[in-house]
């Protein structure tokens, strides 16, 4: 296999089961790779397992079937725990539509969270959450709680959040849906920064204007890849 | 990291602060409960123990049942005390005694107080000490002298400036005795009567002209050999049958009570009151700790999207798990020192009022505070541990 290959999955299914125990199949063996430092968005139709896609390379949902290869290592029959949440807060960045900050804490301690769960020490934590948070311009903002701040600047506390640990993947769902114009082109701006930081970032979103950032496209369709390398039309 | 758990802990309580305090009242009312508890336990014991101190454990007390039972009137009278220390078995000394209350008066001071009709051993029989003046003394008895020995407490009360008692007339249930002596302070009780505020006069004065039949009479005896104990109490009762002229289808007219047995009776209740109230106080935990589990369920519930962010940034089940824990045990704890602190205050407040025989003991706030923290864990154990388990995905999506 291919050294550069960070994500690799081979013929992935998941299943949602009913109550009754009816199996809705989501994702319907997929099959992909992604190369370190690339920036893939995933578009697709709703209901096309986007964020389905998103949670199982996120290791938030254990794969009914198919072989999911981190680094090379196939982690799809992993299912104990720990490891999960190691992968989790080592290895992957989260960034969420909503933002998905803790409300009672500040921004600094909202950044410095996942770091706590990785045993770093109180003071490392806190330099490396203010030092994070002065580099998207919110030093001066970082003992103000997610209210007291604008939707723009809580994805940026978020975005540092998902860095704390320096992950080399970032996973963002919709990063830019809940923002207006301008904070989500702040944004887009920050994840193209990611590239130059040899980040590989995978983002689902289905909007062009956003998806024009990525390197390459994934396009699904039904819970299956309908284009690895789907090109925009032209206009965009 | 354990430090800034406990941090995120005490936020998300402090949160809530109502519904806080509201679920540690049921753990601040179960301490507080187990700390009477014990209080009421101890005091019970430290009352049985003085109700009995100058008990020894070779006495034997006879009481007339005039009054109780099928028995209507009872024949035993203070000079049985004279034929059982002749003819029954084993016996070192035995005394007579009536009991009774009567208005005692000197001056102005006017009470009612307890009389003692006894013989001339009863005073060492009983091991009481004689302060100042003399005790009772066999002529008294047998010349039905109208004389008195009065206890500390009635000697301080009626003789204020340093007056002096021996010789002072006082009346007592109508008749002028004069005083001869004054007790020892004992502190304690004696049996029935609190000999600090006894009047002790002689026997046959007490049933011939002050108590007459009104009075209980009472017969302590020793036995030579505490083993002895059982053939003593036999002979007793037949010595007193043979006296009444019981025929033998006629029940006692007596009561006849060992030392140990009624120390070992008076515990025996003693013990059944404390371990009623301890059931109340575990009962109440109890309680308490449904209450803290259903809090907690309705906590983990309402903070479901934050499990799921929580796991989504790398947070570990065990994470999440001594999060929610630890909230309930500080709840718990917090309301354990509360329950604690109001437990620890009751004790003087009812032993001022006198409602009830209270010490304050070590082990009731050690064991209400532990058993607090022990009921966090364990109700808060199950919420948190159905909140560790939760499916991140399914708990990011919960709104």
């Amino acid at each position: 296999m291919n050294n550069d290959v960070v994500i690799k999955l081979v013929d992935v299914h998941k299943s949602y089961y009913l109550a009754n125990g009816e199996e809705i199949p989501v994702l319907k063996g997929i099959n992909l790779e992604i190369k370190k430092g690339e920036f893939v968005a995933i578009m697709g139709e709703s209901g096309g397992g986007k964020t389905t896609l998103l949670n199982v390379v996120g290791c938030l949902h254990p794969l009914s079937k198919g072989k999911y290869f981190l680094s090379g290592e196939n982690i799809g029959e992993v299912r104990d725990d720990f490891t999960l949440a190691f992968i989790r807060n080592k290895k992957m960045g989260f960034i969420f539509q909503q933002f998905n900050l803790f409300s009672r804490f500040s921004a600094l301690r909202n950044v410095a969270l996942p770091a706590l769960y990785a045993g770093t020490p109180c003071e490392d934590r806190e330099n490396k959450a203010k030092k994070l948070l002065g580099s998207v311009g919110m030093g001066s903002r970082m003992n103000h709680k997610p209210t007291e701040l604008s939707g723009g600047q809580q994805q940026r506390v978020a975005i540092c959040r998902s860095l704390i640990n320096n992950p080399e993947i970032i996973l963002a769902d919709e990063p830019t849906g809940a923002l207006d114009s301008k904070s989500g082109l702040e944004v887009m701006d920050i994840f193209t920064d990611f590239k130059k930081q040899g980040r590989t970032v995978i983002m689902v979103t289905h909007t062009a204007e956003v998806a024009k950032y990525a390197d390459r496209i994934i396009y699904l369709r039904d819970g299956q890849v309908l284009d690895n390398d789907y090109k925009l039309k032209s206009e965009y | 990291m354990i430090l800034e758990i406990i941090k995120m802990s005490f936020d998300s309580l402090m949160a809530k602060k109502t519904r806080s305090f509201l679920s540690m009242l049921g753990i601040i009312i179960g301490v507080a409960t187990v700390i009477a508890v014990f209080a009421v336990g101890k005091g019970a014991q430290e009352s049985v123990n003085s109700q009995f101190r100058n008990l020894s454990a070779n006495s034997i007390m006879i009481m007339s049942t005039r009054g109780r039972g099928s028995v209507s009137s009872s024949k035993l009278v203070t000079s049985d005390a004279q034929a059982i220390l002749e003819q029954a078995e084993n016996i070192a000394s035995a005394t007579g005694a009536i009991q009774g209350n009567a208005t005692v008066s000197y001056g102005s001071t006017e009470n009612s107080y307890g009389i003692v009709g006894v013989d001339h051993n009863y005073i060492n029989v009983s091991n009481l000490k004689i302060e100042t003046g003399r005790g009772i003394e066999e002529e008294d008895v047998s010349g039905r002298s109208m004389v008195a020995v009065i206890g500390a407490t009635i000697a301080s009360d009626f003789f204020i400036d340093g007056e002096d008692p021996i010789g002072a007339i006082i009346t007592v249930g109508g008749k002028r005795l004069e005083v001869v002596g004054i007790l020892k302070k004992l502190g304690s009780r004696l049996g029935m009567i609190s000999i600090d505020e006894a009047v002790i006069i002689p026997s046959s004065t007490a049933e011939k002209s002050i108590l007459g039949t009104k009075g209980q009479v009472m017969i302590v005896t020793t036995v030579d050999n505490v083993d002895n104990t059982g053939i003593a109490t036999s002979s007793i009762a037949s010595v007193l049958r043979s006296e009444h002229k019981l025929s033998t289808t006629q029940e006692n007219d007596f009561n006849i009570m060992d030392a140990g047995s009624m120390v070992a009776a008076a515990q025996e209740s003693a013990k059944t009151m404390t371990s009623l109230l301890t059931a109340i106080a575990a009962i109440t935990l109890l309680v308490s700790g449904i209450g803290i589990m259903n809090v907690m369920f309705v906590t983990v519930a309402e903070r479901t999207k934050e499990i799921g962010i929580a796991k989504a940034i790398g947070g570990k089940q065990s994470d999440i798990l001594l999060q929610f824990l630890l909230e309930s045990v500080i709840l718990s704890m917090v309301g354990g020192l509360i329950g604690m602190a109001i437990g620890q205050a009751l004790i003087p407040i009812i032993s001022y009022f006198n409602l009830i025989a209270m010490a304050s003991s070590a082990t009731g706030p050690i064991i209400g505070f532990s058993f607090s923290v022990v009921v966090g864990i364990f109700f808060g154990f199950y919420p948190a541990f159905k909140a560790s388990r939760l499916d991140p995905v399914d708990a990011l999506r919960s709104e």
